[in-house]
């Protein structure tokens, strides 16, 4: 091998053990850069190597101390113990309370917040809920409801491996023009993502308890501005699915990001990153 | 009544190239992967036209052009040729790029052993995918 040609990443990862939801639990985080911290959730069924694009992205790194955690069953954090014995349901309370406790945790002094897909729904909830506790507020592929187009029943069976299935039921979310590389980079995430996992994540998304169609008129963004932008290929969340919500919301910032599609971080990191900098750079401007 | 013919039943336009599909599907690396163990009667509905689709241990044994007289199949997939003709761009517009794309916005009608379609997505899209001019050849 020629030591020479390798190089190490600037992303560092390390545990973080810590209370949630009453126990104790022992998540994986990590992070890259400096400056603002940028707290970024990852969606339904997979982990923080969707963000692995903006970790790596200097210029971005000068400015924005990007974070990012293992929700609890995914990735390399753990499940709490005894969940031999229990079926993983995400909550939406469950969620921001999670999210929160991570943020606290890390002592970050008004993060922003960006989250994609199921961590796009919890930033509208935030901005319902806790606005006052982000600098802004970002939602990727955020809708307020979901249109239920497939069965779940087979994301989590016996005779079928879900990691391959949930894969292959996401696997059309992505714009057709993405990299190979970055689309099957993606797809493999989920085939490892524990079992049950995804569907006990879709919970919360297509759940009553996800529904907040009726609480976005509750948001003010004067106490803290909401950026939602969605790639144009996802039908999970359409960028008239966002629309829909940004139509109740005053002051949001929404605009759809063409050739991207349901996971615009992971599947073409240079072109959604093309799309992110403007925003991150208005954000850095509000000081 | 409008009397029977089957005569225009015959040759329904079509816009699937499915007569090339066996041919292409040979010697596919991710067909291969993710076709381990597979055995599928699948009926691919083109507008009015049927096609039966034969897997056997994730070959493409035989492909067969309707009318078929009371074919078993596992699982069928239908939807308007126009439809199709959209899936099938180079470049498929949104909505029309994918299988479950197009179930999401009710362009086709998925039905069958759901269980077999979901442990084979991976192998089922990429044989629709194999019919876009673009892999022709590859």
């Amino acid at each position: 091998m020629n030591a020479a040609r390798a190089q190490v990443e600037p992303i560092v990862g390390r545990y973080l053990n810590l209370e949630l939801l009453g126990r104790p639990h022992r998540l994986y985080v990590e992070e890259a850069g400096q400056g603002i911290p940028l707290l970024c959730l990852h969606t339904a069924g997979s982990d923080t190597r969707q963000w692995r694009g903006m970790m790596n992205d200097a210029e971005l790194l000068r400015d924005f101390r990007v974070i990012a955690f293992d929700m609890p069953w995914h990735g390399k954090s753990s499940p709490p113990a005894g969940w031999q014995s229990e079926a993983y349901r995400l909550t939406a309370s469950d969620y921001s309370a999670m999210t929160l406790a991570v943020a606290d945790a890390l002592a970050l002094d008004k993060p922003v917040v960006m989250g994609c897909s199921i961590g796009g729904r919890i930033a509208l909830v935030f901005a319902i809920e806790c606005p006052e506790r982000f600098r802004a507020i970002i939602g990727l592929q955020s809708g307020a409801t979901i249109d239920p187009y497939y069965e779940l029943t087979w994301l989590h069976h016996p005779s079928v491996h879900g990691g391959e299935a949930s894969a292959a039921y996401v696997s059309g979310l992505m714009a057709p023009t993405s990299p190979a590389t970055e689309r099957w980079e993606t797809l493999w995430h989920y085939m490892q993502g524990g079992p049950g996992i995804f569907k006990g994540d879709l919970y919360f998304y297509r759940g009553a308890d996800g529904d907040i169609r009726e609480r976005l008129a509750g948001i003010d963004t004067k106490r803290c501005p909401l950026y939602l932008l969605t790639g144009e290929y996802d039908y999970s969340v359409s960028p008239q699915d966002t629309q829909l919500a940004a139509d109740r919301i005053a002051g949001v910032k929404f605009s759809v990001m063409p050739r991207l599609g349901h996971f615009p971080m992971s599947e073409n990191p240079a072109l959604f990153l093309s799309y992110l900098k403007p925003v991150l750079a208005e954000i850095k401007g509000r000081g | 009544m409008t009397r029977y013919s089957f005569w225009a039943k015959v040759r329904p336009a079509m816009t699937l190239p499915l007569d090339v599909l066996a041919q292409r599907a040979k010697g596919d690396g991710l067909l291969a992967r993710f076709g381990r163990d597979l055995d599928l009667a699948l009926i691919v509905g083109d507008g009015d036209l049927d096609w039966l689709v034969e897997i056997e241990r994730g070959v493409v044994a035989r492909v067969t052009r309707g009318p078929l007289i009371m074919p078993r199949s596992d699982l069928r997939m239908r939807a308007a040729s126009e439809t199709w003709a959209r899936f099938l761009e180079p470049v498929p517009p949104p909505g029309y790029h994918d299988l479950f794309a197009m179930r999401r916005y009710r362009r086709i009608q998925i039905e069958g052993d759901i269980r077999l379609m979901s442990a084979y997505l991976f192998y089922i899209k990429r044989l629709f995918e194999l019919l876009r001019p673009r892999e022709a050849g590859a």
